[in-house]
């Protein structure tokens, strides 16, 4: 409980200092021992909490009226920051989605929900252990990488610039803050506050530089969450009506014994947790959050906000496993955004939009694993959580700092990178490497995730994954192979990135290699004993064995990666360029009139097949159908009734 | 346990399949001779062409090249390991599928234009044969109820009563595995399908005879693969699978020398609506049936 409280309330005050202090010594100071204190004392939650307690729930007995009260306030608060830029920027529907939000929260919290006690406000068990571990240790880690890329930021930002640095890092531990408030809240109302604060949080990171783009960019984030946000306030509302409770963890016993009325409530939970994972038709979003610094986007993909919405979803699991409207609707719109996502990243060339396709298809496979709802799914999407945060923000990192030395995102301009930023690229390899191929975690999960499908005979599903994964391996096989290209010695332009930067890389590339070795051990200590809490069984895992081989080989590869590379003493040659040749770093030759020529070659990005024309409108529309047909379902199931309120 | 025998099947795997997978490349030399009307090369043409490779100087374009061949021929061995051992075919699917990204990364590190075309089509290739694989796997588990190969042995029929479908599929995305025409985009055997050959374009000496050796165990495996669909509880059933491997083999030779290479286009949606077609409908049968 002491712990819950400081991992809640101590990012806060950080925000609050950061808030207030405008020298940049001082903020140096601040952020690096505030991030050191989270990760540690989330760290020190895990390790005093796990052999106590294993991966078991364990409900704390905590309510407070006050804290009700605080959480109206913010509802309130949330609603007047949105209204007065809406006001400001002339933006009508945002202007409109968030009074009709604040009014149905406002009447469901003080109408209905205060009605109910719920004796056990605050909770924790496996996946919120998990979850804690991900907020605290890669949330601060690029709360830290911030302060470097920030001051570079600012540097390329035109001259007379206002430094809006204190609002941004306080806006960063404000969202860590929110994010923990909702994996340790049991109370639905209280998770709401949370997961609204997340909401305006992201909005205000992405309006973060004020230029027409980034405006435009932030109202479409909060149109879309704010749409979230009034499912998850319908799902409560449902969920005093007809099982008159707002405890999360009762609504999910409820569930799991498919109580009447409790698809509904998960159908519009599922809503909300599909719009915060930015699942399609809602995917427009998190591509936009893109124009915002780059430790925006890697806080927002890797640890927080759509792990948000993934969370929910998988935390509903045990009630989509008997709910079937929901649990079609969720594993539908999670399959189909993963294998269209994967197939538009194919078509882009811009690094940071690949990453964002490539989040937003992961996230379609973890919500596909939560809709299908058995042990082993929940197991696989455990994983898929932790190498997704992991190897995401480490490439998120990357392509920031390659940004600011290289001076651009785009992938074709990453040629050469092994020479110019040996390091850097080096890192960026097994970041993407941890993201698609074996034996990373990322893929062993992927194939926990195909057996589970297999298990329950998701046949859709099955043929999903199957082109998804293909598609899967072009896109990032070919980014792999533009880093890996070598060249005479041009000059290495990484030696002034800044420590922190480092240090946060490094952090992250250990973590995400331990983590992919030690997951054996990291199933059997935390996710198994989750699933198990969970469920009463395990369900057919994979074998460790099969595991330890895996682990075998990740260590192979990254000794390979960062030890046997470029050692050897061989005769060098040149390339052959079918004529004679001029300058071989440079790729030229003399051509048949004597002239020189530059030998070029680009990646595929096979616009015609895998097109954002093409592509998209199937993979949106197909969405929508899903969801509309589900909430007419659900409300079928419940007769359009309303039940009397006690 | 399944530790150690996967580690003795990579050992007999790495001596074993390198001498098979020469004889077949002999075999196939010889065939294809034989089909177009020319006497063809000993036997063990392919084995001295390696060793003549092997004994040239090592030079390269880069230093990193050879380090990723070593790579991708460790992880086909260790892929055929998993598979002969009795491992888990899931498994042996992804360790082949890394040692492809290895490959495909030699290439793309030399920045040779050739080399890149060659890498991206390679690139191209493993995604258009690879949900048909996936089937393949899904198939076999619905059929053995398991993903170990050593439980074929335990079962009284074949696992190909079931998913002779799927067996299609996988016939017709094993022309692009096996690298022969018309899907052998990424670099080719026959000197007239292209101006510079793809992938192997700055690959010399000792770093070209470890790619022809990673090819001839890559066919075993892959040959391995075809065979495990007619094995079942019954010791002989094994001959029936080197039968029909062999009638395979020179189908694949057939195949290999009657056609011209395809455009990648025609590559990508056949082996995709084959993959769909073939193991989407066996996969549903197998599940609603």
């Amino acid at each position: 409980m002491a712990f819950i409280a400081f991992l809640i309330i101590f990012p806060l005050v950080a925000a609050a200092a950061l808030a207030l202090v405008r020298a940049e010594s001082a903020r140096r100071i601040i952020v690096l021992g505030a991030g050191a204190i989270i990760g540690i004392a989330s760290i020190a939650f895990i390790v005093t909490a796990l052999p106590a307690y294993g991966g078991k729930i364990v409900l704390i007995a905590f309510d407070s009226e006050i804290i009700d009260h605080i959480g109206t306030g913010i509802t309130i608060l949330i609603a007047v920051v949105v209204l007065y830029f809406a006001w400001r920027y002339k933006n009508f529907w945002a202007g409109i989605i968030a009074t009709i939000q604040v009014v149905l929260a406002l009447v469901v919290e003080t109408l209905f929900a205060h009605q109910l006690d719920v004796p056990y406000g605050l909770y924790f068990d496996g996946l919120s252990l998990l979850m804690t571990f991900i907020i605290g240790v890669i949330g601060s880690a690029i709360c830290i990488y911030a302060l470097g890329y920030m001051e570079d930021f600012q540097k390329h930002e035109p001259e007379g610039a206002r430094d809006r640095r204190p609002f941004f890092f306080a806006l960063m531990f404000v969202f860590l803050s929110a994010m923990y408030v909702i994996v340790f809240s049991n109370n639905l109302i209280w998770l709401f506050t949370g997961w609204e604060v997340t909401t305006v949080c992201s909005f205000l990171l992405i309006g973060y530089t004020r230029t027409e783009e980034a405006i435009r960019n932030a109202f479409r984030q909060i149109i879309m969450n704010m749409a979230g946000g009034i499912g998850f306030a319908i799902a409560i509302y449902c969920c005093t009506a007809w099982l008159h409770t707002v405890s999360l963890y009762e609504f999910i016993a409820y569930g799991s014994m498919a109580a009447p009325g409790a698809a509904l409530v998960a159908v519009f939970l599922g809503f909300a947790g599909i719009t915060k994972a930015a699942q399609m038709p809602f995917q427009t979003w998190l591509l936009g959050a893109m124009v915002a610094p780059t430790p925006t986007s890697a806080l927002l993909h890797s640890s927080t906000m759509v792990k948000a919405g993934v969370f929910l979803l998988v935390k509903l699991a045990p009630v989509f496993a008997v709910c079937e409207v929901p649990s079609i609707m969720v594993m539908l719109v999670g399959g189909i955004t993963f294998m269209m996502c994967s197939f538009l990243a194919i078509s882009q060339s811009n690094g940071k939009r690949v990453l964002a396709y490539s989040t937003i298809a992961n996230l379609g496979l973890i919500t596909a694993c939560a809709g299908v709802g058995t042990p082993e799914a929940v197991w696989a999407a455990c994983f898929l959580i932790l190498f997704h945060a992991l190897a995401k923000s480490l490439l998120f990192m990357c392509v920031g700092t390659a940004e600011h030395h290289i001076g651009s995102r785009d992938i074709e301009d990453m040629d050469l990178l092994f020479d110019r930023m040996p390091r850097l690229a080096r890192f960026m390899m097994l970041g993407i490497m941890g993201m698609f191929i074996a034996p990373f975690g990322m893929l062993i999960a992927k194939w926990a995730t195909l057996v589970s499908f297999v298990d329950t005979g998701e046949v859709a599903l099955i043929i999903i994954l199957a082109f998804g994964s293909a598609a899967t391996f072009m896109f990032w096989a070919k980014w792999l192979g533009k880093l890996a290209g070598i060249a005479g010695s041009p000059e290495n332009v990484e030696l002034d990135v800044h420590k922190t930067e480092w240090g946060a890389l490094l952090l992250t590339a250990v973590l995400t290699v331990a983590a992919c070795v030690l997951l054996p051990l990291l199933s059997y200590v935390i996710v198994e004993p989750y699933v198990v809490s969970v469920y009463g069984v395990l369900g057919q895992d994979i074998a460790s064995d099969n595991l330890w081989i895996a682990s075998i080989c990740v260590i192979f590869v990254v000794v390979v990666l960062f030890g046997g590379i470029g050692s050897k003493k061989t005769r060098r040659v040149s390339v052959y360029l079918a004529g004679v040749g001029d300058n071989h770093d440079e790729r030229t030759f003399r051509n048949s009139l004597s002239g020189i020529t530059t030998a070029t070659a680009r990646n595929w990005y096979m616009e015609d097949f895998f097109g954002e024309a093409r592509v998209a409108p199937i993979g949106v529309w197909a969405s929508v159908l899903v969801m509309v047909v589900a909430v007419i379902l659900a409300f079928v199931g419940v007769g359009f009734g309303v039940p009397v309120l006690m | 346990m399944t530790l150690l025998y996967t580690l003795i099947g990579c050992i007999v795997f790495a001596i074993v399949a390198p001498l098979v997978g020469c004889l077949i490349a002999g075999v196939d030399r010889i065939i294809s001779a034989r089909m177009q009307g020319r006497v063809g090369p000993p036997l063990l043409q392919p084995y001295y062409d390696v060793r003549k490779l092997l004994a040239k100087e090592n030079v390269s374009v880069n230093s990193v090249e050879n380090t990723y061949i070593v790579c991708a021929l460790v992880f086909t061995i260790v892929a055929g390991g998993i598979f002969f051992s009795g491992g888990n075919l899931l498994m042996c699917v992804f360790v082949i599928t890394l040692a492809s990204m290895f490959f495909i990364i030699a290439a793309y590190s030399a920045r040779s234009p050739y080399a890149e075309v060659g890498a991206n089509r390679e690139t191209l290739q493993v995604m258009s044969y690879e949900p048909m694989v996936l089937f393949m796997a899904v198939g076999f588990y619905l059929g053995a109820q398991t993903f170990d190969i050593n439980g074929l042995f335990t079962l009284d029929v074949p696992i190909i009563a079931n998913t002779w479908l799927i067996f299609i599929g996988l016939l017709f995305v094993l022309t692009i595995k096996l690298r022969k025409s018309p899907f052998d985009l990424s670099m080719s055997h026959h000197a007239h399908q292209e101006i510079v050959r793809g992938v192997t374009t700055e690959m010399s000496g000792p770093t070209l005879a470890r790619v022809e050796i990673m090819h001839w165990c890559e066919n075993v495996l892959f040959l391995g693969w075809v065979g495990m669909f007619f094995v079942w509880g019954n010791p002989l059933s094994i001959l029936l699978a080197l039968a029909v491997i062999a009638v395979v083999y020179f189908l694949e030779i057939w195949i290999d020398n009657n056609f011209a290479r395809m455009k990648w286009q025609f590559m990508l949606k056949s082996a995709w609506i084959v993959a769909l077609v073939a193991g989407g409908v066996n996969i549903a049968f197998l599940v609603f049936l």
